[in-house]
């Protein structure tokens, strides 16, 4: 019984951290300059991953929390990307804050 | 050199069931999201800020995306359980109805 009730608030807690971790908003202005990196990649139309073969994901108007989300788990190595992890490594969470707002007021509606 | 060989059959065969231009239907896509539309949206556009539009996401991005969560080299616990009975055609469908719908945008450099 007191494992169930462990594991109850285990799973509140871990549903409430995205939301808390979405109440700073980033700057997009502050953003847009960091974000030029993100733009050899992301803002090619049409610009494949070498290899396996996909396009690079648009992220012009992709909402900021998930944003936010997908930066840090490529951060912590959670998403399996090794140019991602590279790339989201140097950044702060001000810095992944500001991108997501920048690239999340992109375009989209 | 083996080695390098080994690696690459495992590289070809992982993108086989991608590369081998199975076509997909955007309209069975359509019949196939009914699921999706609860967290996605009915147009691909999420009903909550911390999960992706999919509106307008290239084709290719999505089907890797899903094949992703099917094989679990994508970890997420509920797109987990989606992704996980879905076949090759499945994916193929989701993702031409997605990308066919108005929304995200490449972007351009200024």
């Amino acid at each position: 019984m007191r494992n169930l009730i462990f594991s109850a608030l285990l799973i509140s807690a871990s549903l409430t951290l995205p939301i808390q971790s979405a109440i700073a908003a980033g700057d997009k202005e502050v953003g847009q300059v960091k974000a030029y990196t993100c733009t050899g990649c992301h803002g090619i139309p049409g610009y494949n991953n070498v290899y396996p073969t996909y396009k690079v994901p648009k992220i012009g108007g992709q909402n900021y929390e998930y944003l936010v989300i997908a930066l840090k788990a490529y951060r912590a190595g959670e998403r399996d990307h090794p140019t991602m992890t590279l790339q989201a490594e140097s950044l702060s969470d001000q810095d992944i804050e500001n991108i997501s707002a920048y690239f999340a007021s992109l375009g989209g509606e | 050199m083996t080695m390098i060989k080994n690696t690459i059959l495992v590289l070809v065969l992982v993108c086989i069931p991608f590369a081998a231009s199975a076509k997909g239907n955007a309209s069975a896509g359509k019949e196939k999201s009914a699921v999706c539309q609860a967290c996605h949206g009915l147009d691909g556009k999420s009903v909550d800020p911390s999960y992706p539009n999919l509106a307008g996401q290239h084709e290719s991005y999505l089907q890797k995306a899903l094949g992703d969560y099917r094989a679990g080299r994508r970890q997420n616990a509920i797109m987990a359980g989606f992704a996980g009975p879905l076949s090759d055609q499945d994916i193929l469908d989701l993702a031409a109805w997605y990308a066919s719908q108005e929304g995200l945008e490449d972007l351009s450099i200024k």
